[in-house]
């Protein structure tokens, strides 16, 4: 593989410049920062799931002191400009949407959709305020079950819909669906569920909106994973020029797909600042995230599999439904993504798949960490079902189907080709880590005694940014681009649209450009977080060590060749001759020549040079992914079950995995971590629980359970030796990957250790009492 | 999700808060460690008109042993609890159970008698309690009473504290030799409630079990003595088929309270698995003392 | 409004609280000590984990009125101008952390739990931690921070 320069950083673990911040208490968050003459908002929310809005009285809200405003849904609507979800308009939606207003007007269409905003002194005087709001409601029966929403005869939710079906993804074909179902030896049918759960980050929510009248600029203080996103998204909404609106962002608590573009209490706080004429700040709590800021994974799956007597996937039929929520957005979307990703890296002849999005009296489906992760959820299960039926084990059924690396490469089913995938190596490599034979000689042991161990094994490819296309990349997750800029006083500044919020972007990206151009990493600025000052970007779809690493590369390159231009004049030598290694330009052969870049960079901006000399020293670097490539991998988790209570303890949990080159080791591993953790935590004890009546059950944390450090094992990660596509650039995207294949690792495993009661599982969450309903249902035959 | 407003009292005594008492009965919430009232009055589910902020009275901590009782003042952190040698050495069931409430940092600040008083019915120390017919005394401006733990639990987070009476002192009394203890708590995570908790204590002597106790947490509104199950364990030796019986008694009229962590089924189940696990962790603690 | 004074990083400070505000609040909005964080304000993730009387406690749990007479320590406060004491530094070496959201109370309940068990093995490190939610780690590497500073402590 082509080395980078001096590649004294890419590749090692170098410390983050983020952690002096972040480790004494320095770190700025949304909810820390004050502005002068800055109120705070709070939202009057529904109790009810499903209700028409009778009347909204204010007028005691208003009158409590140090209440500064109280404003209604129609107060906000008139000044605001309908349009959709800003994740659908980002990612080109164009079927129809559901019409809907920042405030609830007229009705009011799952417990916590907001009513009215007061706006205070104070967030306690503002929650005072919002108690002295009087709503009148008139009850409409609630529609809380996907299967009603799509009953013709449940009550619509958006008038101007007419039913509550958000979008139908039709029925697309890939192969020869009808010849290979028709002609396989056994075809099995499975409904599998996936339950609601949801991102909770750290940070909830927020922003402060700051509009200057005079200058007719929106100034927005956002939590967001991306500025120029949000401030579209604002601008669109609020009826202002784009360029007229600034989105800053700082520290970030977190996000999971869940901070993109502008909810609807954030443009609703951002309208409040224009008409209170001073800043406001909200940010939500702890009840509201969990309760309105979205919620995600509720698909319902019948699937068909058809498959040969000895063991090979041949082709799957599925038919999905999206609880999509209410104010459905990214929901309605995720289903051309997982049929695109269902046959994964193995010989899938065939697949035939459609999906319904189901409108309910719900928070909406939010994005959420590998938003369409639950492909692999019902590969991953269907194969161990499948295997099971045959008497194979789950390691050998994966290794018979898996599609070996081949030049031409094989190609999925769905279109795209598996270049460069090492799904094969990782699961052998998976076998090797693990002693499958010696753990069997374990389990039986155990189960002589008593004790219930299973092990399980998941894999998954992730286009983390996936294979170049003919096409090029399109879209928003298209092109990236990157300034850099030579200052003057030595800093190489990266001046990038990535808004990390935990991935560590200024140290990584940082590590690049240092080793490319040749500077110490100190030397190194990334400079992100002000749509007045970055090029478009948006962090996501784990694209960012590609597309961002490679046009911090390339760009540095650049930027680095221009510099030498400028310094051949001053140094009187040719651009070739010269170097640049540990922050000194020098000519090759002569030490002596060496000139700090610090000092290039300084003279280029004080000095005056010919039209013939290029002083200014920065480059605008675009990268279209190169050759990109394919994440993924094998993941194995061994657990124990306590057959008298259910609790599940994750014994071990072994990743081989493959994300390209790595730029820094611990920052992979530590994606890699807090995905698994966030998948150990859906199956074991997250879930978004709504009544029969809509009513919302999991609105603290005693009830909605993170797992903590006792739920979740030391992981042992082994990075594959990937394949090289690209002269350049092979860091590819690592983020959600952990989240996408640990929850099929986990259940399978638990299916395992419960195979002596003849479980089978076709659902994802698995608290301690479905455990023991499990195995009662399988022992009395059902 | 910040507090609603209040009137705020410190008293420096207890006659000072009694005083504060009798004057706002139910419209006061007393504050001891905050750990269970905070959270409420954040939720804005309790709004009490007055705050009596108790932290401020000294006389109510302190542990001393005498005449078999061990008395904890209601204002003794449950850390203090935790780190006493007294209580490690008399009351080896509030030992076991104390490492078990939430985690280090509640501890700091919770109390034995905010903890007692609260009566949550999935916490420990109304368990324990229970378990061990703990003593509470009550003072009013009217007096002093002493209330048996089998009177003091009356119902969902509702003891027979009269709202002009603070709870002043939590009696327990002193093991006997050859008692052996165990808490069981089948939890969805460390230091989560219990979906259902055991506290049991025995006394083996001659390998002769006497004067059992067995009371469960989150079973239903209060906490449970499994009474039917002691009167069977009295006078028998260990074995797995006595401790088998022993869980069909103690959970066959239980009717436990269902919610998203667990059906009453599923808490059924899994008290009769604690009554065994129990039974013999406490027999095996005996046989080590 | 009660006035309290108090120690906060060993300065005496002073104010005049409303009796309902948290301490977590007092810290952040009345002192713009902004470094102890909110996640739950129901006493659950930790965030807002502080120093008090020696005791780690969580700032959402205490009004800042019963603060009065007491000595706080916070995030801001552990290693002086701003510098790292020896858990930042090993959570620095052992990439504890990456939105940092959960980090001060992590780092706090930490400093706590190390200075009363400064041998702690990993599990029990663990459950020491469990009270602490973060939602990016999976934390492995805080565990290792905290392990890193126990030997480090240990071989001064």
């Amino acid at each position: 593989m082509a080395a980078i320069a001096a590649e004294r950083y890419t590749g090692a673990s170098i410390k983050r410049s983020e952690d002096p911040r972040i480790l004494t208490g320095a770190g700025r968050y949304v909810d820390d920062i004050k502005l002068p003459g800055m109120l705070h908002a709070a939202f009057v929310r529904s109790p009810m799931a499903h209700a028409r809005v009778l009347s909204v009285d204010v007028s005691a809200a208003r009158a409590l002191p140090g209440v500064t405003a109280v404003f209604t849904g129609a107060d906000l609507e008139a000044m605001t400009v309908p349009g959709p979800d800003a994740l659908m308009a980002l990612m080109g939606w164009a079927g129809p949407t559901p019409e809907f207003t920042l405030l609830a007007t007229d009705k009011v269409r799952f417990v916590g959709d907001p009513v009215a905003v007061v706006v205070a002194e104070s967030r306690y005087l503002a929650e005072d305020g919002c108690e002295l709001v009087e709503v009148e409601y008139d009850d409409l029966p609630p529609v809380v079950d996907a299967a009603f929403a799509l009953d013709p005869g449940s009550p619509p939710l958006f008038a101007n819909l007419g039913d509550n079906i958000a979008r139908t993804h039709s029925r697309n074909e890939f192969g020869d669906v009808w010849r290979t179902f028709a002609g396989a030896d056994r075809v099995a049918d499975f409904h599998i569920d996936v339950h609601r759960h949801q991102n909770v980050p750290m940070e909830g929510r927020g922003c402060i909106a700051s509009y200057d009248a005079d200058l007719g600029v929106l100034t927005v203080y956002a939590a967001t994973q991306s500025v120029h996103v949000s401030r579209i998204a604002i601008a669109m909404r609020l009826g202002i020029e784009a360029e007229k609106v600034r989105v800053v962002a700082g520290d970030i608590g977190g996000s999971f797909g869940l901070k993109i573009g502008a909810s609807r209490e954030e443009l609703a706080v951002a309208a409040a600042s224009r008409l209170a004429g001073r800043p406001v700040k909200w940010v939500e709590d702890r009840n509201e995230n969990l309760t309105a800021s979205g919620q995600a994974r509720e698909e319902s799956f019948d699937v068909r599999a058809a498959v040969s007597n000895d063991g090979d996937l041949l082709g799957l039929d599925v038919k999905m439904v999206v609880d999509t929520g209410a104010y459905p957005g990214m929901g309605a979307m995720v289903p051309a993504i997982m049929e695109a990703m269902l046959p994964g890296p193995y010989k899938l002849a065939a697949l035939g798949f459609e999906s319904t999005g189901a409108i309910t009296n719900k928070a909406s489906y939010v994005a959420y960490r590998g938003p369409w992760a639950s492909e692999t959820f019902v590969r991953e299960r269907v194969l161990d079902l499948i295997a099971k039926d045959l008497g194979l084990d789950p390691v050998e059924i994966r290794l018979r189907n898996v599609a070996p690396r081949t030049d031409p490469p094989a190609m999925m089913v769905t279109g795209r080709p598996l270049v460069g995938v090492t799904s094969k190596e990782s699961l052998e490599r998976v076998a090797q880590l693990v002693d499958f034979p010696a753990f069997r000689r374990r389990q039986a042991e155990a189960r002589a005694q008593g004790r219930y161990l299973g092990i399980g094994v998941a894999s998954f490819i992730e286009a983390a940014p996936g294979p170049r296309s003919p096409e090029g990349p399109s879209g928003p997750m298209g092109m990236e681009s990157m300034r850099l800029r030579l200052e003057e006083d030595g800093i190489v500044a990266l001046f990038t649209g990535q808004m990390p919020h935990g991935q560590s972007h200024q140290t990584t990206l940082a590590q690049i450009a240092a080793d490319e151009f040749g500077v110490p990493f100190e030397q190194v600025r990334v400079i992100v977080g002000d749509s007045a000052v970055v090029p478009f970007g948006l962090t996501g779809g784990s694209r960012s060590a590609t597309m961002t690493g490679g046009v911090a590369l390339h760009g540095a390159r650049q930027l680095k060749a221009k510099v030498l231009d400028f310094a051949a004049h001053l140094m009187e030598a040719s651009a070739q001759d010269l170097l640049i290694t540990d922050g000194n330009i020098w000519v090759r052969g002569d030490p002596e020549s060496a000139l700090a870049v610090r000092d290039v960079a300084r003279r280029a901006a004080s000095e005056q040079f010919g039209a013939d000399v290029d002083a200014k020293l920065e480059v605008e670097a675009t990268f279209d992914g190169g050759e990109g490539g394919w994440s993924g991998g094998t993941h194995c988790a061994i657990v124990e079950v306590d057959v008298e209570t259910g609790i599940v303890q994750v014994e071990r949990y072994v990743a081989a995995e493959d994300c390209g080159a790595l730029i820094n080791p611990a920052v992979v591993e530590g994606q890699i971590r807090g995905g698994i953790a966030q998948g150990i935590g859906a199956v074991l004890l997250e879930r978004s629980a709504y009544g029969d009546d809509g009513s919302f059950q999991s609105a603290t944390f005693m009830d909605y359970l993170m797992p903590t450090a006792c739920d979740v094992p030391r992981i042992e990660i082994e990075h594959l030796e990937t394949v090289p596509l690209d002269a350049d650039v092979n860091f590819r995207g690592v983020g959600e990957g952990g989240m996408i294949v640990a929850p099929p690792t986990v259940v399978n495993a638990i299916e395992d250790a419960l195979s002596p009661f003849g479980v089978r599982i076709y659902e994802q969450h698995l608290p301690p009492a479905r455990i023991l309903q499990l195995i009662a249902a399988a022992d009395s035959g059902q | 999700m910040k507090l609603p407003p209040f009137e705020y009292e410190a008293p420096a005594t207890v006659a000072e808060a009694t005083d504060l008492l009798a004057e706002y009965l139910d419209e006061a919430s007393v504050l001891a460690g905050g750990q269970s009232l905070i959270p409420l009055l954040a939720l804005r589910l309790a709004r009490p008109e007055v705050l009596i902020d108790i932290n401020g009275v000294d006389e109510l901590s302190g542990i001393s042993a005498a005449d078999g009782w061990v008395a904890i003042g209601a204002m003794t952190r449950e850390y203090v609890a935790e780190e006493s040698k007294t209580v490690a050495d008399t009351v080896p069931l509030l030992a076991a159970a104390l490492p078990l409430i939430g985690h280090e940092a509640i501890r700091s600040r919770g109390t034995i008698g905010g903890s007692l008083a609260h009566a949550d019915p999935a916490a420990e120390l109304p368990a324990v309690a229970r378990a061990l017919d703990a003593e509470f005394v009550v003072r009013g401006q009217s007096g002093t009473r002493v209330v048996p733990a089998a009177q003091w639990f009356e119902g969902y987070l509702t003891t027979s504290r009269r709202p002009d009476e603070l709870l002043s002192e939590v009696r327990f009394p002193a093991a006997r030799r050859g008692t052996g203890v165990s808490f069981q708590e089948v939890a969805r995570r460390h230091g989560d409630f219990a979906m259902v908790g055991l506290a049991v204590s025995l006394v083996l002597a001659d390998g002769v079990i006497s004067d059992a106790r067995l009371a469960f947490a989150g079973v239903s509104d209060v906490p449970v003595r499994a009474a039917a199950a002691e009167d069977l364990l009295a006078g028998e030796r260990p074995s797995a088929a006595l401790f088998d019986e022993a869980a069909r008694r103690a959970t066959e009229d239980l009717d436990p309270p269902a919610d998203l962590h667990g059906s009453s089924d599923y808490r059924k189940t899994v008290a009769a698995a604690v009554v065994r696990r129990g039974l013999r962790a406490a027999a095996d603690n005996a046989e080590r003392q | 409004m009660v006035d309290i004074t108090l120690k906060i990083n060993g300065a005496t400070r002073t104010g005049s609280p409303e009796a309902r505000k948290t301490l977590a609040d007092f810290l952040r909005d009345d002192l713009d000590l902004t470094g102890t964080h909110v996640g739950c304000e129901h006493g659950v993730c930790g965030a807002c984990t502080v120093i008090v009387d020696g005791r780690a406690v969580r700032s959402c749990l205490m009004l800042a009125v019963q603060a009065a007479g007491s000595e706080v320590t916070t995030i801001e406060g552990l290693a002086p101008d701003g510098g790292m004491g020896t858990l930042q530094q090993a959570m620095w070496d052992s990439h504890s952390f990456q939105c940092g959201f959960c980090t001060p109370g992590f780092v706090m309940q930490a400093t706590a739990f190390l200075s009363d068990h400064p041998d702690a093995d990993e599990q029990q490190v663990r459950e020491a931690l469990s009270g602490n939610i973060c939602r990016c780690t999976g934390y492995q590497s805080i565990v290792d921070g905290v392990l890193l500073a126990a030997e480090r402590n240990r071989q001064r």
